[in-house]
């Protein structure tokens, strides 16, 4: 199992650092000019020559890139570009990229969290109902309900929350924040939309994960005999079968964790929720190439790390896997 | 032409045989059909899915307004007679836009399906049955592609290129490579060792040889199956990227950007917003139901075949 685990491990590592060298790749050949985009296009081309200097950005990609990654490792990921401000004389740094990412970070783990609080029970419940009361309407019922969910895009689901809950029952806002840099923990109520939405995309997969496992243990020999000695089918069916059942559920809520980080893409942009999703939409369109390097790299990381548990659950979870 | 007195007992020769060929064919895809619709839930697919397409044949000329006519004089009004789904922001007709809509994200998935099917298989033929040092270089390419969520690698990719029709298909198919190429890999696993692909090892057959003749034949339900889960993907990552502004430029109808343009004004006009998003997710609901349908098919066709 050690072994395994520090093969995988490794593996990760690398991986890793292939991912730093394509997202270097990528932002580096963007088209514009970084200097023009700091100083304006007013400035003259020797204050320009001068700023490239001061940046680096004279030096071979193959040292730009070793700098970059070398700040990486120790934590500094550099400026952002949009966020200072530049006057006549002098221009003001951009804030942190780290601190942007903490920050932004933590609202996008509040709003993963309160998916998953919504998302997970709701889901398991549907899930065990529809595979106890199988083939009768309330199992089709949950079949349609998760397949139009599956079906949506996340934008979709999200508009169409807003439509609801905004424009006809006008019970909560349509935007998920005024002020771009204030903490979501003030304002609970504005998590609501979006973490309904990414609840309801989730919820889908892991109740049809929960009904397909669920009706295999029910077939099982273990639940027929306790059956057979006089259990309550109630507590055969939360004690014995939901526990084996939850394996491959526990998989596929740990895959979710990984989904997540690219549903809060859409969703963050959707609701304008100060998260790390709509800290991409935001460097892509507003060209900013260290927060860009370091955003993508940050949720690349997270859902590598999250789909190598995914992967670890299921094999510690499931003796009949080798460890290979 | 010779081929409409073809069917006739008299006729023989070439022309013959190649129009009974059709024909048999034909009635074979009719009789396959059918078996898909033959469950409720085969039928709403394709039947879905039918409309779908013949919006992407037709919308564009049966839709009752020019979809990107502005009419000043019309701005968000709510659905009525003369405007069912309503009107935009610039008075464009929402229906007109709903139909002509379906042509480029239709056209645009099946494209980038296919190309991500193509390189997909190729790539994972090359690492499940050569294996070795090519099976490691091929797979740890995969996983660095992986390592990325679907969408960030798609916005990073576009970002990059620029949002054009044939960069959206390039990027969203290398989205889907990896995926395909790991199904496909671990099918091919399994297949190399099978004594039908040794036998044709032996007689001194070709790699690629066996490859088209041996090993897809064999894989052939798992690709179909993969194919349909893919196009669903395609769909919602492509609807996803023009909502996101990456994809579909203005002024062309394109569903996920008519969501995007409707959301400020999704107070007053709801009916924007409202009606592409019905389109998208009936569009992946038909795609989900018909591969569901199609693996029950083929599994039970093969159960059928080994027994």
């Amino acid at each position: 199992m050690l072994r395994f685990l520090m093969r995988r491990l490794a593996l990760l590592v690398i991986t890793l650092w292939l991912t730093s060298v394509c997202i270097f790749a990528v932002t580096a050949v963007l088209p514009g000019d970084v200097a023009t985009m700091i100083l304006g296009q007013s400035a003259t081309p020797q204050d320009l020559a001068t700023l490239r200097r001061q940046m680096g950005l004279d030096q071979p990609l193959l040292v730009q890139y070793l700098r970059w990654f070398g700040g990486v490792l120790q934590g500094d990921l550099g400026h952002s570009l949009r966020t200072g401000g530049c006057g006549v004389q002098f221009c003001t740094e951009g804030v942190r990229v780290s601190t942007l990412l903490v920050q932004r970070s933590t609202n996008s783990a509040l709003l993963a969290a309160a998916a998953l609080l919504i998302g997970v029970p709701i889901s398991v419940g549907l899930g065990v109902l529809a595979a106890v009361r199988r083939d009768t309407w309330i199992d089709r019922l949950v079949a349609v309900f998760t397949l139009a969910w599956i079906s949506m895009p996340e934008f979709v689901t999200g508009v169409l929350l807003i439509i609801v809950f905004s424009t006809w029952l006008r019970l909560l806002p349509a935007l998920s924040i005024a002020n771009p840099n204030a903490s979501v923990l003030d304002s609970l109520h504005l998590l609501i939309l979006p973490a309904l939405t990414l609840a309801l995309v989730m919820l889908a997969h892991t109740a049809r994960m929960t009904r397909a496992s669920m009706i295999e243990e029910l077939r099982s020999n273990y639940v027929r005999t306790a059956l057979l000695k006089g259990l309550p089918r109630r507590t055969v069916i939360f004690k014995h079968a939901l526990r084996n059942a939850l394996v491959p559920t526990a998989t596929v809520i740990a895959m979710n964790i990984g989904w997540l980080m690219g549903g809060l893409i859409v969703v963050e942009t959707v609701f304008a929720y100060p998260g790390l999703g709509q800290l991409v939409t935001f460097a892509i369109s507003s060209r900013d190439v260290p927060l860009l390097q370091g955003v993508a790299l940050l949720i690349a990381a997270v859902y590598s790390l999250s789909n190598l548990a995914a992967d670890l659950i299921y094999t510690y979870l499931n003796p009949k896997i080798r460890y290979v | 032409m010779t081929q409409g007195v073809s069917l006739a007992p008299a006729q023989h020769g070439r022309v013959g045989q190649a129009a009974a060929v059709r024909a048999h064919a034909l009635a074979a895809a009719i009789r396959f059909l059918l078996r898909i619709a033959s469950t409720p839930t085969g039928a709403i697919g394709l039947g879905l899915l039918t409309l779908h397409l013949l919006l992407v044949l037709l919308g564009p000329s049966l839709a009752p307004y020019e979809p990107t006519a502005l009419n000043l004089r019309h701005t968000l009004e709510a659905p009525s007679a003369a405007f069912p789904m309503g009107t935009d922001n610039s008075g464009r007709d929402v229906l007109s836009r709903v139909m002509a809509g379906a042509r480029s994200i239709v056209l645009l998935s099946i494209a980038s399906t296919a190309l991500a099917m193509v390189l997909g298989i190729l790539l994972g033929l090359v690492a499940g049955y050569l294996g070795g040092w090519k099976d490691e270089v091929v797979m740890r390419g995969m996983d660095v592609l992986m390592s990325f969520p679907a969408l960030l690698l798609a916005m990073l990719v576009l970002t990059m290129l620029g949002p054009a029709n044939a960069n959206v298909i390039l990027a969203t198919a290398l989205v889907f490579t990896p995926r395909v190429a790991r199904v496909v890999r671990s099918v091919v696993l399994e297949l190399r060792t099978r004594e039908f692909v040794d036998a044709a090892r032996l007689r001194g057959e070709s790699t690629v040889f066996i490859w088209l003749r041996e090993i897809l034949p064999n894989a052939s339900a798992v690709i179909l199956v993969e194919t349909g889960i893919r196009l669903s993907y395609a769909i919602l990552l492509i609807a996803s990227l023009g909502f996101l502004g990456l994809g579909v430029q203005p002024p062309t109808p394109d569903w996920g950007l008519m969501v995007s343009e409707g959301r400020q004004y999704i107070y007053q006009a709801w009916w924007m917003v409202f009606f592409p998003s019905i389109a998208i997710g009936s569009l992946v609901i038909a795609v989900s139901l018909l591969t569901d349908r199609l693996e029950q098919v083929l599994n039970a066709q093969r159960s059928f075949e080994g027994s």
